[in-house]
């Protein structure tokens, strides 16, 4: 199938419809109910980095998130406007020692473990791209 | 996302019902905590089982509740995780923080231990 893509704004209140759109390619894949929020969750963490690392949550700057359903597996694509490394963003492991107290950054250590396959790149015109497959049973 | 409040003994029950997704809403749940510091109850059970969807904006909020009420000799203890909430405490160790219960009087009870 060839992709879709939907464009947003790097704006929270685009969150929820955001969301609801991934369950509903998710639905709409035969991924079984109980696992819908689960893949919302991992996609909807990688769209709040793009916006706020990519963008700087600049409303102005743009996330997209495309999609193709292979017979086995969702591929989303999330790209952003800047250039990010997850790592150097971060700057500490959110699930170990004194940062577990953390407020924050814990995204990517969900979203990898909800997903399984995670993997940061860049398009090819050099901007974060961020590439997350769910399988389908 | 909707928050009720109410006193249980000497304990404040907050529950959080519908999408937790970050945005404005969870200034609210931050507040909630200080709120309760400030009226001198250090004391929380925070009841998630109307929770719809939560992601790491949630863990964030009650992370920073489980800090303002240590702080205030307190604690903050969680009721009714629902089974995908469960799984996100435990995929970034919370689980090992937090005191989670199913049953509301049994988490009142452990306030007093």
């Amino acid at each position: 199938m060839l992709p879709i893509e939907i464009r947003f704004p790097s704006d929270p209140s685009v969150l929820e419809p955001v969301q609801q759109i991934i369950e509903a390619v998710g639905r709409s894949a035969d991924v079984e109910e109980d696992e819908l929020s689960s893949l919302s969750v991992a996609v909807v963490e990688l769209v709040k980095n793009a916006m706020e690392h990519g963008n700087g949550n600049d409303p102005d700057k743009m996330v997209t998130v495309s999609f193709s359903i292979f017979p086995n597996r969702i591929r989303f694509l999330i790209d952003d406007e800047g250039t990010w490394e997850p790592e150097k963003a971060l700057g500490f492991n959110p699930g170990e020692g004194d940062e577990l107290l953390s407020t924050r950054g814990r995204g990517i250590l969900i979203s990898r473990n909800l997903a399984k396959w995670v993997e940061f790149g860049l398009t090819p015109e050099g901007k974060t791209r961020v590439t997350l497959i769910w399988p389908i049973a | 996302m909707k928050i009720k409040e109410e006193m249980k003994g000497d304990v404040v029950v907050i529950g959080l019902s519908g999408k937790v997704i970050g945005g404005p809403e969870l200034v609210e749940v931050k507040d909630a905590f200080q709120k309760a510091v400030d009226q001198g109850h250090s004391k929380v059970l925070l009841d998630l089982g109307k929770v719809s969807w939560m992601d790491s904006s949630g863990l964030g909020v009650i992370v920073s509740g489980h800090t303002t009420l240590s702080r205030a000799g307190g604690a903050l203890k969680i009721l009714n995780a629902t089974k995908k909430i469960h799984e996100l405490f435990i995929i970034t160790k919370l689980i090992t923080i937090f005191d989670t219960y199913t049953d509301e009087q049994e988490a009142l009870k452990s306030f007093g231990d």
